[in-house]
């Protein structure tokens, strides 16, 4: 499984943007812990995970992605055991539990989930390449997703379910979605979210949906002017952050919004705006630029991918990227609803980064193996 | 099969366009949201994170100290202590912090953990219930860098072991606030005041001058609250840097220290006012003793150089004890003394009109002899009884209908009166009769009598009728009355028996004791009417003493300032310290309450303040922009006659002064008065009214320093009820001037 392999076609461009968004957040972590002196090991956790990270890419490219294909039903099996027993201890704190506790990681088996679902789907993708597109096609795609997916709905992680059904959506459309499915789809999710909407709104209960998800919903689409304190509040200071940035920014460790702790999560999922307080515009745009930059990397090494499932595989991890990334800034810049998704490479997070690093691992296996078409 | 070969390798090429493209669109809005927040929005967005950042503390100022003449202290500060810990101070481990919990407990005798924070939630600061934990986690969730006040007002002892105790307790500390100490308590509650939280209405005002409700006090009564301006100080300020827990990083801007409130010297002498006090009290106790029953339910004694205007005591009964509102206004307490029916809040020397009855027979006197009404040796008879009639119109005939007795206050005892007497001896003998023809004139007797409109212009020139302009809140202005004025107010035509009874101070009249007192004072200063003032000056924190001017309409203080205009010419004006207004003039009225300085309102025999009317047959009219001033010789002549009330030996005053030591004039006063009370007790008629008791006096008679007025509510006759009062207060008055004469030859 090793041989054939030419590092002429191992996508340093896509490696160098990595190493430069993981560089960059770290740096922007260091930063907005800087004044809580409890956060301060996280530093040093997150360059651990990076570097880690890294090695993991080179791995996991050497190796032949269809040799985990290969390995789908053991893998599968492992990852729904996982869930299910996440869900379990979920059940046993009366509460939703998102990691175990291994020695002194937390590991968060959902983050991992995505990459095994972008993997099973690119084994069923390239199975059914032959058939027809019916509604049995798509139905048996959702199977499979939704055989891992239940557990995470269930934990409850909603953000994670949406982002496992965008994933499981674009490789749908890409592996050739009929017009008529998808615009009933999209009917039917127009009908869904306005369910949504309209129940949060009006303080109905869903289920599936904690009652936290639902204000936030209802925040968003109507904010209550008295809530300051309340759910607006670190939306309220992630835009004030972001706003009081300027064209070049406050200064690395000179962002008042950062450093005097009005910004919340600021090391995680509003670290968007610690970096444009800090930045500037000019740091807002170069985080935007490096995932466009990773994303247009993945999609050409799909295009150029030797089968259907190289490809599968590395549209999965851009959608993946991509959707994260979006959901996150968008949090942060207020036009998506909170939601708790980390700003892929920049949040801290070893078990997000590292799954994501698979993923980018898995990517540059499928360049590596490209078409035979390179003269 | 090539078309299905290409399809089993690759994705149909506009699918992927479709995805790139919604790729750029999304990016591209979330580029467009970016720039609009951060370069179209940024510099609104800036200024909400420098609010985030931005506290402004104001410093309280300490409040200036009032000092009786002599420097007694009647206000100061003292501290109060109050335990508080800061929560984000406080150890780590709960362990620790149980421990510090348990052992403050034991100190403050506040349980270490009791309630819920809930129920924490609903109790003021300070209000005695929650546990320490609860209070501690309760401030902790709203600003762990504030300190949490556990236990407020602890005792000196329990302060310093706790502060001793704090070393190894992170986190407790001791807080000194300032509060109001009132050492001579209701002795001068009357004339200090007390203060109170700044009221919901001020609010807005206060906090714009840097003041902050709930931590800052205002006057509520006395020089506390009319020189407000005086004592309060300027706050100071802080803009300091905090993060979000409210810790505080560095001073954005320099500092800006507070500044003191500047001190204030009265003219109170509390050796005097103790012994007045000790007078007014001992004999209205006597008396109600000997009544056996609450006859005399409230009384005022008020002693002032004549000459100068300066109040040496103040007395009046019943007060209150200021003290007990220094900390908070206890409800309790503020409701006893507001529903009291005697109404101890009230300053009775300033803040009620009485009667003055025979005391205002000074007025009379004065314009009677000043207009010609009477001469000097001119024979007057005055018998037990005067039958005079009521006309409401020039033209109305005297029949017997209208035609009733008036009555002199010999009758009961004598009924024959005074017979023929002078006009010394009117007021000596402060005869009825005698002021009821000098008022409303007798047939060929007196041709011509005062009337009512040129009683009014005397009665004004020597003090009555109007605002004295004293540094006390709440003054009442009395009532000269006039014809107009009845008909507004009572509908009817002013008769003829109204000029009787009012020239002898009976009827509409009505004067505070405090006018009273000016009215005597007038004559005593040979027709100076000097601004009464209980302050003697106003010095700084350094103990200088400051330039300060006094409105007494709306009690601003007006100091001189230095003004440069656009060309650099510098000239003076003044500026309202309250609101830093800037005039070129005083306002009307306005005088100087330090340096001390004798303000002279108008001299009677200088200044033209008696406007002229011309009168025929009891009618007079006004002479337009006519003036005249008091004959220096009228005033004498009334001294003479008050001076003759303590030596002929029928005067009123005579038998009481006999043996006092120093030549005394004086006028006594028992004024008849209806309230609720005597209605009730249908008191209000004929023969039955109940008596208002005043006198006043002063002393030495050739060069008067000293004037005393005394007012007893239903005291009944004055020379024997306020009579006593006024000469044991002169005694006590020239025992101290004794000592301090025997001290000052010492050194």
């Amino acid at each position: 499984m090793f041989r054939d392999i030419s590092w002429r076609h191992f996508d340093f461009w896509l490696l160098g943007a990595i190493v430069l968004a993981t560089a960059f957040g770290t740096t922007m972590i260091r930063s907005a812990v800087a004044a809580n002196e409890e956060l301060t090991p996280l530093i040093n956790r997150q360059i651990y995970f990076a570097l880690a990270g890294l090695v993991l890419i080179f791995v996991v490219a050497v190796i032949d992605y269809r040799y985990w294909i290969s390995l789908y039903i053991p893998i599968y099996i492992v990852m729904g055991v996982l869930l299910f027993a996440l869900f379990l201890s979920a059940q046993a704190v009366f509460g939703a539990a998102r990691w175990f506790t291994v020695g002194v990681l937390f590991v968060q088996p959902t983050e991992f989930a995505k990459i095994v679902i972008i993997l099973i789907l690119a084994r069923y993708f390239e199975k059914t390449q032959d058939r027809p597109r019916d509604l049995r096609w798509i139905a048996f795609s959702l199977l499979w997703v939704g055989g891992l997916t239940i557990w995470i709905l269930l934990q409850p992680n909603l953000s994670n379910v949406v982002v496992i059904a965008v994933i499981w959506f674009i490789l749908l459309w890409l592996s050739g979605l009929q017009l008529k499915h998808l615009f009933s789809f999209v009917a039917a999710g127009i009908l869904a979210l306005g369910t949504l909407v309209g129940f949060s709104f009006f303080r109905i209960r869903i289920p599936f949906l904690q009652e936290y998800q639902q204000e936030r919903i209802a925040n968003f689409i109507l904010p209550d002017p008295n809530a300051t304190f309340g759910a607006t509040y670190n939306v309220q200071q992630a835009l004030i952050a972001i706003g009081s940035g300027g064209l070049f920014g406050q200064g690395y460790g000179h962002g008042t919004q950062t450093q005097l702790r009005f910004l919340k999560v600021r090391h995680t999922d509003f670290i968007f705006s610690a970096i444009s307080e800090e930045f500037g515009m000019v740091g807002g745009i170069l985080v935007i630029l490096i995932l466009a930059f990773i994303i247009w990397r993945c999609l050409r090494a799909a295009q150029h991918a030797r089968d259907i499932s190289g490809s599968i595989i590395a549209y999965g991890v851009a959608t993946l990227i991509f959707f994260q990334g979006v959901v996150n800034i968008g949090v942060n810049m207020n036009i998506v609803p909170v939601s708790g998704l980390p700003l892929p490479f920049i949040s801290y997070g070893g078990s997000g980064l590292t799954s994501l690093m698979l993923g980018i691992g898995l990517v540059e296996s499928v360049a590596l193996r490209h078409k035979s078409l390179d003269f | 099969m090539s078309s299905s070969s290409t399809s089993r390798y690759q994705t149909q090429p506009w699918r992927l366009w479709a995805i790139y493209g919604v790729v750029a669109l999304v990016l591209g809005s979330l580029l467009f949201r970016l720039i609009s927040l951060q370069v179209f929005q940024g510099t609104d967005w800036l200024e909400e994170a420098v609010e985030n950042y931005t506290t402004i503390d104001y410093l309280a100022p300490s409040r200036g100290i009032i000092y009786d003449r002599n420097g007694y202290i009647l206000a100061g500060n003292i501290a109060s202590y109050s335990v508080v810990i800061t929560p984000a101070s406080l150890p780590n481990s709960q362990a620790d912090i149980q421990n510090i919990y348990r052992n403050l407990s034991k100190l403050i005798d506040v349980p270490a953990t009791q309630g819920t924070i809930e129920e924490a939630k609903l109790v003021a600061e300070c209000v005695e219930g929650p546990g320490i934990e609860q209070l501690v986690a309760l401030g902790e969730s709203l600003a762990p860098y504030r300190p949490v006040k556990v236990k407020c007002d602890v005792d000196e002892a329990v302060a310093r072991m706790v502060r001793e105790g704090s070393v190894d307790w992170p986190g407790v500390s001791v807080l000194i606030d300032p509060i109001r100490d009132y050492p001579t308590g209701s002795l001068t509650a009357n004339v200090v005041g007390f203060l109170g939280p700044i009221p919901a209405a001020l609010e807005e005002e206060a906090r714009a001058e840097g003041f902050v409700p709930n931590r800052d006090k205002i006057g509520y009564a006395g020089v506390e609250a009319a020189l407000d301006q005086v004592l309060t100080g300027t706050p100071g300020r802080r803009t300091i840097q905090v993060d979000v827990a409210g810790q505080e990083l560095r001073n954005l801007e320099p500092p800006v220290a507070p500044v003191p409130g500047n001190n204030l010297t009265l003219t109170i002498d509390t050796r005097l006012q103790t012994a007045t006090e000790a007078v007014l009290l001992t004999e209205i106790k006597a008396w109600n003793d000997y009544f056996g029953r609450i006859r005399i339910s409230s009384g005022v004694i008020i002693a002032m150089n004549p000459k100068t205007g300066e109040i040496l005591a103040m007395v009046t009964y019943p007060t209150y004890e200021n003290n007990r509102m220094s900390r908070f206004i206890p409800a309790y307490y503020y409701e006893q003394l507001s529903e009291d029916p005697r109404r101890p809040l009230l300053n009775n020397a300033i803040q009620a009109e009485f009667p003055p009855g025979s005391v205002f027979k000074i007025s009379t006197a004065t314009g009677a002899i000043n207009e010609g009404v009477v001469r000097l040796g001119q024979e007057i008879f005055a018998p037990g009884q005067l039958d005079l009639c009521e006309k409401f119109s020039p033209n109305d005939p005297c029949t017997p209908n209208n035609t009733r007795p008036f009555v002199d206050w010999i009758y009961e005892s004598n009924p024959e009166g005074f017979g023929i007497v002078d006009f010394y001896r009117c007021i000596a003998f402060s005869s009825n009769v005698c002021f009821y023809k000098l008022g409303g004139g007798y047939e060929d007797e007196i041709e011509e009598g005062l009337g009512i409109w040129r009683l009014g212009e005397y009665a004004r020139a020597i003090g009555y009728g109007a605002n004295s302009g004293i540094q006390l809140i709440g003054e009442q202005d009395g009532l000269i009355p006039t014809p107009q004025w009845k008909r507004i107010n009572q509908g009817e035509n002013w008769s003829t028996g109204d000029t009787y009874i009012a020239a002898v101070g009976q009827g509409y009249v009505l004067g505070t004791p405090l006018q009273v007192l000016m009215s005597g004072a007038t004559i005593a200063a040979d027709g100076k009417l000097m601004q009464p003032t209980i302050v003697r000056e106003v010095t700084d924190s350094e103990g200088k003493v400051v330039e300060q001017w006094f409105n007494p309409v709306d009690f601003s203080i007006w100091v001189p300032e230095q003004i440069e205009d656009d060309r650099g010419n510098i000239s003076g004006a003044w500026r309202n310290v309250g609101s830093d207004e800037i005039a070129d003039k005083l306002p009307e009225g306005t005088y100087r309450i330090s340096p001390f300085t004798e303000n002279l309102k108008w001299d009677t025999t200088v200044d033209p303040v008696i406007q002229e009317y011309s009168c025929d047959a009891g009618y007079c009219s006004l002479n337009e922009d006519a003036y005249k001033v008091i004959q220096p010789s009228s005033i004498q002549a009334v001294q003479t006659g008050m001076r003759m009330a303590v030596t002929d030996p029928r005067g009123t005053l005579t038998r009481i002064f006999s043996g006092f030591p120093i030549a005394v004039a004086g006028k006594t006063g028992t004024a008849e008065y209806c309230d609720d009370v005597a209605l009730q007790a249908q008191r209000c008629q004929f023969g039955q009214w109940p008596t208002h008791s005043w006198t006043l006096a002063y002393a030495p008679f050739d060069d008067p320093e000293i004037i005393v007025m005394a007012f007893a509510y239903n005291g009944g006759e004055g020379a024997s009820v306020a009579g006593p009062m006024v000469i044991r207060t002169l005694e006590a008055y020239f025992e101290i001037k004794a000592i301090d004469i025997a001290q000052s030859g010492d050194g």
